[in-house]
Formats: C-alpha cells, sequence, structure tokens
C-alpha cells in the first residue's frame, strides 16, 4: 500500500472505463487507502498524543507509580533481545496451549453434537468450568505440574477450551433444518454430513472463538508464568521479577511488548478469516 | 376419501391409510388421518389445501423425513428410507438450502460426491429410472436453468429466484425417480414464479420423472400439475382428486383459455366445499 501504487491504479481503470475502481484507489467505496485520509487516522493520532502526554504529567506528579515514556522506551532499546527472547517464550507458550485446546475442544464439540446423551453429561460441566475463573485454579495446577512449561500450556489450554468448545458445538448445530432435510433424502451419512456441512457451517462461530481466544492465550500463559514463580523466562516472569525489584520501565516495557503480541495475534486470526470466511457476511464488515 | 388414479406397475408412490398425530392428550393434532394416495411414475401430482391440512406432513413422509403413526407407504414398491438410500428422492424445501460456501456448481454438484453406493442399492429396486453410467452434466442443467453467467457465483450473489432455480436444479441433478417440491415457489414474487414454473415444467417433460408438488395456489397447480389432490384441515386428510386434462406442453396461451379457468374454478370450489363441510 505505497503511494506508488495508488498512482499506477487509476491509469490501470482508465484502459477499461466500465470496471470498478481498483480498492487502491481512493474512489472504491472499500478502499484499502482509506487511511491515509486524515479523518481516518488523525482521531487515532489526537487521542495517543493526548494520553502520552497525560502519561508524562502523571509520571512527573508520582513518579513511584509511573515511569516516563522515555525510560520506558530507552529499556525498549537498550535490552530488545531480552525482551524479544522472553516474548517469544510466552507466545510459544501460549500458541502451543492453544494448539491443544483447540485440538481437544474440536474432538469434544463434534462428539457432542453427533451424541446428545454425551452433550447433556458434558456441556452443563463445561458451563461451570467456563465460569469458574483461572487465575484461582492456576496455582495449583503449577503445583500439579511442576515449574516447567507444562503448566504454562495447560493452563492456556484450559482458557481457550471452553470459548471453542461452545462456540464450535453451537456452530454444528446450527444448519438449518431445510439443508439437513435436503441432505437426509440423499441419505447422507454423518461423516458426509459433517464434513460437508456442518463444519463450514460452524467456521463463523470457529473465527468468532479464536477472536476470543487467541489473546486469552496470552493471558492464560502469562497467569501460569507469574503463578510459578519460580520460572526462569516468559514476559510474566519478567513482570514479577521486575515489579518486586520496583523496575517499572521494565515492568511497563513488558507490558507494552504483551499488548503489541495481542494485537498482531488478532490481525493474523482477521486475515485468515477474510480469506476463509470470503462467503460469510462477517467477513465484508 | 380416495387420491387414487388408474395404475398399470408398481406406482411411483403408495400411502395406504397413513395417520400422523402430533402431540399428545387432549392437545394431540391429527395432522393425517386414514390418507390414501397412488401416484403412477411419471405424474405431476400437487397437493393443495389450507394451512394445517396437513399437506407438508404428508409431503415429509412421502419423502422418508417423518414416519407414519399408522398406514404403510412405497416409493417404488420400497419404504422411503430405503428409497433415500438408492437416491431416488429429490427434495426441494421452500427455502433454496443452499450451502452459503459453496458456488453454484459446487452446490449442485455435491449430491454426486455424497453417498456414492445409491448407484448400486438402485440398481436393485425394480421400476426406478434408468439413469445410465454417467452422473449428469450438471453445467448443462444450470445452463438450461439461466444460471449459466451466476454458475460460479456464491448463492448470497443471486437473487431469490436463481438460487429457487438452482435448488431445483440440484433435485434434478439426482435423476430422482420421486421429485418432492414443499411451495418451492411461495417466497418468490409473481413473476419470478410464473418464469419458474415455465422452467420447471421444460426440465420435467424432459426427465419425466413423478412429482409430488405442494403449493397453496390454484392457478399454480392446475397449471403444473396432471392431478390436483385436494386437502382440508382438522383431522388432515385428502377430500377430493381432480385430474387436469390439458394439452402439453403448456404455454402462455392456453392459461388465458376458458377451460384453463375451469378447472382453477373447479378445484377453488371443491377447497371451498371443504371448508364449508368443515364449518358445519
Amino acid at each position: 500500500m505505497t503511494v506508488a501504487e495508488e498512482r499506477t491504479a487509476p491509469a490501470a481503470a482508465g484502459t477499461e472505463p466500465p470496471v470498478e475502481p481498483s480498492r487502491f484507489s481512493l474512489r472504491h467505496p472499500k478502499s484499502r487507502l482509506a487511511w491515509i485520509r486524515p479523518s481516518m487516522w488523525a482521531p487515532l493520532a489526537v487521542m495517543l498524543a493526548l494520553l502520552a502526554v497525560l502519561w508524562q504529567w502523571g509520571a512527573e506528579k508520582l513518579p513511584y507509580l509511573l515511569p516516563p515514556l522515555s525510560k520506558i522506551g530507552s529499556s525498549l532499546r537498550s535490552d530488545l533481545g531480552y525482551y524479544v527472547d522472553n516474548a517469544l517464550v510466552t507466545l510459544g507458550e501460549a500458541v502451543a496451549g492453544l494448539a491443544m485446546g483447540f485440538a481437544a475442544a474440536f474432538v469434544l464439540a463434534v462428539l457432542t453434537s453427533e451424541l446428545p446423551l454425551l452433550r447433556r453429561a458434558v456441556m452443563p460441566i463445561a458451563v461451570v468450568f467456563n465460569v469458574t475463573p483461572l487465575v484461582a485454579i492456576a496455582p495449583a495446577l503449577v503445583v500439579a505440574f511442576g515449574f516447567g512449561p507444562l503448566p504454562k500450556l495447560v493452563i492456556a489450554g484450559l482458557i481457550c477450551f471452553f470459548p471453542i468448545l461452545i462456540n464450535i458445538a453451537t456452530g454444528l448445530r446450527s444448519v438449518p433444518r431445510e439443508v439437513l432435510q435436503v441432505y437426509r433424502t440423499m441419505d447422507a451419512s454423518r461423516a458426509e454430513l459433517l464434513w460437508h456441512v456442518r463444519v463450514p457451517t460452524a467456521l463463523p462461530f470457529l473465527f468468532a472463538a479464536l477472536r476470543i481466544v487467541f489473546p486469552l492465550s496470552i493471558v492464560g500463559a502469562v497467569v501460569a508464568e507469574m503463578s510459578a514463580s519460580g520460572s526462569s523466562s516468559g514476559l510474566g516472569t519478567a513482570i514479577s521479577v521486575a515489579s518486586s525489584m520496583n523496575q517499572l520501565p521494565v515492568v511497563y516495557a513488558s507490558i507494552l511488548v504483551l499488548a503489541v503480541m495481542g494485537v498482531l495475534l488478532l490481525l493474523v486470526v482477521t486475515l485468515v478469516e477474510r480469506r476463509v470466511l470470503h462467503w460469510h457476511d462477517s467477513a465484508h464488515d | 376419501m380416495d387420491g387414487s388414479v388408474k395404475v398399470t406397475g408398481t406406482p411411483a408412490l403408495e400411502l395406504r391409510s397413513v395417520r400422523r398425530v402430533y402431540g399428545f392428550g387432549p392437545s394431540a393434532t391429527t395432522a393425517l388421518d386414514n390418507v390414501e394416495l397412488t401416484v403412477p411414475a411419471g405424474r405431476f401430482v400437487s397437493l393443495i389445501g389450507p394451512s394445517g391440512c396437513g399437506k407438508s406432513t404428508l409431503l415429509r413422509i412421502a419423502a422418508g423425513l417423518e414416519e407414519p403413526d399408522q398406514g404403510g407407504v412405497r416409493v417404488h414398491g420400497v419404504p422411503p428410507a430405503q428409497a433415500c438410500a438408492a437416491k431416488m428422492i429429490g427434495l426441494v424445501p421452500q427455502s433454496p438450502a443452499l450451502l452459503p460456501w459453496l458456488s453454484v456448481l459446487r452446490n449442485v454438484t455435491l449430491p454426486q460426491r455424497i453417498n456414492k453406493g445409491a448407484a448400486r442399492r438402485r440398481e436393485r429396486i425394480a421400476g426406478s429410472i434408468e439413469r445410465g453410467t454417467s452422473p449428469p452434466d450438471m453445467r448443462e442443467l444450470l445452463v438450461r436453468a439461466g444460471l449459466g453467467e451466476a454458475m460460479h457465483k456464491l448463492p448470497a450473489q443471486l437473487s431469490g429466484g436463481m438460487q429457487q432455480r438452482a435448488a431445483i436444479v440440484r433435485a434434478f441433478g439426482l435423476r430422482p425417480d420421486v421429485l418432492v417440491m414443499d411451495e418451492p415457489f411461495s417466497a418468490l414474487d409473481e413473476f419470478t414464479r410464473e418464469s419458474l414454473q415455465d422452467q420447471l415444467l421444460d426440465l420435467w417433460d424432459e426427465l419425466k420423472t413423478t412429482v409430488l408438488f405442494v403449493t397453496h395456489s390454484v392457478s399454480e397447480a392446475v397449471r403444473l400439475s396432471d392431478t390436483v389432490v385436494v386437502m382440508a384441515p382438522s383431522p388432515g386428510r385428502i377430500v377430493d382428486s381432480i385430474d387436469i386434462d390439458l394439452p402439453r406442453p403448456r404455454k402462455d396461451r392456453l392459461f388465458g383459455e376458458r377451460r384453463f379457468h375451469e378447472y382453477e374454478d373447479l378445484v377453488r370450489d371443491r377447497l371451498r366445499s371443504a371448508w364449508r363441510s368443515e364449518a358445519a
């Protein structure tokens, strides 16, 4: 999305007049260049500047609570390797945990949608587990699984498990009745129905769950790192060590890195969703 | 009480003393009571009647989507479940029921990839349509239904009428012995409906499958059918069966003629007398 692309686009459109304008042209209703209009970016820029000024003012008044932005920045710059290493550890735990939670939730969702008895047995328990705060369970899991990576994977996986389970289970059962009737008159097998009809129907529900669960997996990993006081790495560990030593710039720099990581994960989900769900209304917002 | 027509050979569809009750105790409603219907192969039969007369229930029972509480159902001499297993039944529901993530072409070809053992089972059922070895050319069927341009589009990019046409092509693509259609045009505007009726007749003229067509439109029933079966509610039952003796192919000119309107009046009259006996 450079300026050069913008210049070439109208020329290309000029050769075939009836074609709708390129998405890189500002005339396209959903132009990918819309963000270069000040009305698109200015509000956010002004808001960020305002927050930065407020922060600096707060840092001067309350030096023990807020470090100045410059110190956070210099900590990030001088110890970039430290932050990247720990971020990768946390990210690895989060994504691996998410993958485990996803696999387990998907299998259970399929089983419960195919076996109503199992659904009635499992779903109430799943709902109760889902409303139990995981932060409360985390220390017990650390005791159970030790200080290695395992409790982090388990906690990240658990926190992702229930939103995925409930969403996919709902999605698999939300096939319109008339669609089911059409394929029942062809005597489609359960596996055929599942693969050709139910799973694709559940995809929008799955992506809704992934949007929730990708950021949550980081929460799970950080909570696990903080609960396991003997952990050696990860941003959660970095935050608890730094705050115990009153190194506020390191704490806030770590938080900033976590936030950026969450945004990047969300971006990945959104991009994949646009690809996979191009047929669905939600992809055209 | 008898919707039978003269039969030679195994009828395409046969219902004997069919009874279907929904609910229990005092709130139970008799959706169908003592329904007798015989449809010879190749006929176009419409079920018409006010809502609650059990016409959709009858259709679901014929298509094997529901079991009767009493009585017997046979499709080409076998139970509906067996007919479904042999892919002898094509269903066109009220809504198009297309899969929104598949293009029109993939929507209508998906049935060929489902239940592949059906062809073998079908050979063993006497009297079913000879289907040949190769599946029908769905592209050609789509073109004939006016969906040539829309073949690679997603259902959401099509109008309601085009979506319903795709649903009809999907059902015809099965080369079904019995095509069951549940008010397939009721959600469409009048112009679209008439053009779809014409296209349906075109396809049917060629494939000569048996059609069971549920509708609440008198002119639609007369226009399309060989036989119009009139039904009445509480309990749902068949009150009359009227053969429509009009030449085919039926073209626009016919629908302005007196004999067409006489059939319409006849069906309306029977519907009304069913109502009146109801009120008495």
